[in-house]
């Protein structure tokens, strides 16, 4: 089981995975949350595995030890004072800048927070979802099925849905935020390099759930301006 | 396919025909079957019995078919996702959904479950030396309760209304506004018509081994599993009961038009919050029982008592008791704000201590030991890396900011394989194969076996830890296609292929059960050389194990009994054991309360009232009898 994670390494590194390779400020600071954990993680699986295979193997029943009655041992209070406060330890490395960027990424519903304080100058899109379409208005009033947004300018998403939850994901520039019906919830998003995304609807919400996509352009600014005017 | 009977025109898709002509096929042939070999008896001996074995033996056995039922699904869904933008036979858009939401209930409620509580019915009497459960009429109702629920389950497929708002029902996509069919009431009542059967059998469990364990087995000298068996019922004390009350708020919005998960007054996350409130204990509910399966494999098969014995008590109630201080993990992306996301992730970050230690005491249980490579250890072996693997991205899925990415991903869809797979069904199977000779009285086959726990084990790391991957490269999960250019599809064909090497090695089982009984080993009363006190009755357990009732003075007495050539003491006076009786009346009450939920999804009011009567005059015919009163005045009148 080792070598699939090797393998998997390999993949990582083969391939773009689309989380892991992020176009915006919230998506690279999750990116790095993941790798991070990955890091911990895999001193913890590495411990476990060597023990486990040291254990089976080293004491595995033989044709010597076969009518053995192993000493009988109770507990060991070192031993598991370290196993307890070891995780501790890994815990408390991850625990820090998961409280910090949560903290950053978590968004608030409108009634929480006045619009204006979210960014001066920022471009707020209202987006509509309704089984199964997502539709973007921008503020001069123009509605598309796509989402375009300029690169390195604050974008306030106001999510809505017409009718069951929803959840507005663009791997590339993080998320998700679910779309709840009856309340406004603010996402804010700077992308940081121009491209194409395939953005999906996260939460199951019937027949055509899978269909439930759209594409997501960022552009140059003055791209995003003549697109803005056009029809 | 379009069926047109008399002038009635009928829709039937094209697998619940193939169902109903499988069925129909498969039903005569049982039915000869039983009647040539002369098996009426037993099957009327077992739709009276109150006997735990019996019982137990009943609830692993449906229980297991409804797990072929849902591997079934499985292996569905994973052909229609075998290649981007496929078309695979019908499973699409709402077929698709109906299979997923009754693969996940199928597999938690009707086959993860029965399956544990059937081996805690078996086991824990006999490993804390009690007759039978302290209620062994309510057990009775308990396992046909089960079974009532699972056979609606069933039949919504039959009738073609499978629920399809997956296993969460989330609202308000489960409201009767957007699924009108009565595909949801059908999960409602299943659910709720199951759920009492379990709450009742964890009453039952919690006296059994509060009340019920032979003399001189303190609390600190029993077996961890029916420790993890203990722990277990009181989270299914606390949580069921929430589903119980969810499910009632669900049924009024959707058959009475209240408003509580929709509307103005309503709120769809209120049905979030009390759904994960029993959702997250029951994920600890499934795998607390298997841990005690495992703590009691690894301790047998390494010839030596477990290691930190206090501190695995310790950490089945620790990890009980933040189980339920944990469900708005389930919730990171609904928008509860930063305090709400910070406090969860760092509960759900506590959770892996208590776990943690758990797993370094199994490992140094084997250290310093004689271990001996048999099927049952070989899936506790098998166990460890793999719920590990499940618990390290349990805690990378606890960092709230991170799981926005993870959430509702493939990714979130492989850590709970890899920890209900690894913990819950590896553990049945490895219960399976240990306790096998107290159910039958036959062991099974160990080359079978290896075949079994190889294809099983592989196909299940090639499934899922694809899935890891292509959780992270932005596929959803619940959806029925992707694109041919979302670089998936390799993923997704792998994984296929290991969904089917899992079916081939569950093939496998079945062939080695059906050999084993055909022309299996008999196997002795203590076969592995065990430690604790079910290896001291005889094989297939007698109705009555305890006849002489042994006194316990140590942990693991039975082992050391051995040890020291000599027998456990015996008392001359124990404790009257529940008295066991024949009756029809609790599977009377399950199928009156089959049709009582058939009643209300169709809203056949005066079918609904009759049958609510009916079943409360059956539970108070019970309350004014009692067999106990007869057998005492036969006691008293033989003294």
């Amino acid at each position: 089981m080792r070598k699939t994670w090797i393998v998997l390494l390999l993949l990582l590194n083969g391939c773009q995975i689309r989380t892991l390779n992020p176009h915006s400020q919230v998506a690279g600071d999750q990116a790095m949350l993941i790798y991070l954990s990955f890091a911990i993680m895999i001193v913890v699986m590495a411990v476990v595995f060597i023990l486990l295979f040291r254990f089976a193997w080293k004491y595995k029943q033989t044709a010597k030890n076969k009518d053995d009655v192993p000493e009988e041992i109770n507990s060991n209070k070192r031993l598991e004072i370290t196993w307890t406060l070891f995780p501790v330890l890994l815990l408390a490395i991850l625990a820090i800048p998961t409280v910090m960027i949560t903290y950053q990424v978590s968004p608030k519903t409108t009634n929480e927070a006045d619009s204006t304080a979210a960014g001066e100058g920022a471009i707020h899109i209202q987006v509509t979802a309704e089984r199964f379409d997502w539709t973007f208005t921008y503020e001069n009033g123009r509605q598309s099925d796509q989402l375009v947004l300029p690169v390195n300018e604050q974008a306030v998403l106001h999510l809505q849905s017409e009718d069951v939850i929803h959840s507005f994901w663009v791997p590339e520039l993080g998320g998700k935020q679910d779309v709840i019906p009856g309340k406004e919830i603010l996402f804010k998003v700077t992308p940081d390099k121009t491209g194409t995304f395939l953005g999906k609807c996260a939460e199951f919400c019937g027949v055509n759930h899978a269909l439930m996509t759209f594409d997501t352009n960022v552009l140059h600014n003055q791209a995003y301006q003549t697109w803005l005017q056009g029809k | 396919m379009t069926l047109s009977i008399w002038d009635n025109v009928l829709y039937m898709p094209g697998d619940v025909i193939a169902a109903w002509i499988l069925m129909l096929l498969i039903g005569p042939i049982l039915l000869l079957w039983l009647f040539k070999t002369k098996k009426w008896p037993i099957v009327w001996e077992y739709m009276r019995t109150t006997n735990h074995r019996k019982i137990g033996t009943m609830n692993v056995l449906f229980g297991f078919l409804f797990f072929l039922r849902g591997g079934v699904d499985a292996l569905l869904m994973r052909t229609q996702l075998a290649v981007p933008e496929n078309n695979f036979w019908l499973f699409q858009g709402d077929k698709y959904n109906e299979v997923f939401s009754t693969h996940g209930t199928m597999m938690i409620f009707f086959a993860a479950m029965p399956l544990l509580i059937g081996l805690m019915n078996i086991v824990v009497p006999l490993q804390i030396g009690a007759g039978d459960l302290a209620f062994p009429f309510l057990n009775a109702v308990s396992f046909w309760m089960f079974l009532a629920g699972g056979m609606l389950f069933n039949m919504a497929f039959f009738l073609d209304s499978s629920p399809n708002a997956g296993w969460t029902a989330y609202t308000p996509l489960s409201t009767d506004t957007y699924t009108q069919t009565e595909g949801n009431d059908y999960y409602i009542f299943a659910l709720q018509v199951s759920g009492l059967g379990t709450t009742l059998t964890a009453v039952n469990m919690i006296v059994t081994i509060l009340r019920h364990r032979a003399p001189g087995m303190k609390l600190n000298r029993m077996p961890l599993f029916p420790w993890a068996t203990l722990v277990t019922s009181f989270l299914i004390l606390v949580a069921f009961p929430v589903l119980t009350i969810a499910l009632s708020l669900l049924m009024f919005d959707r058959l009475f038009d209240t408003s509580f998960f929709s509307g103005e007054a309503g709120n769809p996350v209120y049905w979030q919050h009390l759904f994960w409130i029993f959702g997250h204990p029951e994920v600890y509910i499934l795998a607390l029982p298997a841990f005690g399966i495992f703590s009691d494999v690894i301790s047998t098969f390494s010839r030596k008592k477990v290691f930190g014995y206090t501190a695995m008590v310790l950490s089945l109630c620790l990890i009980g008791f933040l189980g339920f201080m944990v469900w708005a993990h389930h919730m990171f992306t609904v928008g509860l704000g930063p305090m709400a996301n910070t406090f969860f992730a760092i509960t759900t970050m506590m959770i892996a201590i208590p776990t943690g230690i758990k797993v370094f005491n199994w490992l140094f249980t084997m250290r310093n030991g004689v271990v001996r490579f048999t099927v049952p250890m070989l899936f506790a072996l098998a166990f460890i890396p793999t719920f590990v693997m499940g618990g390290v991205t349990g805690v990378m899925l606890s960092v709230a900011a991170a799981d926005m990415q993870f959430h509702d991903t493939h990714f979130v869809v492989a850590h709970f394989h890899y920890t209900i797979i690894g913990s819950t069904i590896l553990g049945i199977f490895a219960g399976i194969y240990y306790w096998y000779p107290k159910i039958t009285g036959r062991l099974l086959d160990r080359r079978l076996g290896l075949w079994h726990l190889g294809l099983f084990i592989t196909g299940f790391h090639l499934t899922f830890f694809i899935m890891h991957i292509t959780g992270l490269n932005g596929m959803p999960r619940r959806t029925y296609t992707y694109q041919w250019g979302e670089n998936l599809f390799v993923f997704n064909f792998i994984s296929t292929i290991g969904a089917f090497l899992m079916g081939v090695g569950m093939a496998v089982f079945v062939w080695n059960i059906i050999r084993t009984w055909r022309s299996g080993n008999h196997a002795e009363a203590d076969p592995w050389q065990g430690r604790t006190l079910e290896w001291s009755v005889p094989s297939p357990s007698p109705e009555h194990p305890f006849t002489q009732m042994p006194v316990i003075d140590q942990r693991d007495a039975f082992w050391y009994a051995k040890q020291e050539k000599r027998r456990l003491l015996i008392q001359k006076q124990p404790r009257p054991s529940p008295i066991a009786v024949k009756t029809i009346q609790p599977l009377c009450i399950g199928l009156i309360l089959l049709l009582l939920s058939l009643a209300m999804i169709y809203q056949w009011w005066i079918l609904a009232v009759l049958s609510s009567v009916l079943v409360l005059a059956m539970f108070l015919l019970r309350t004014w009898r009692d067999e106990r009163i007869k057998t005492i005045r036969e006691e008293v009148t033989d003294e």
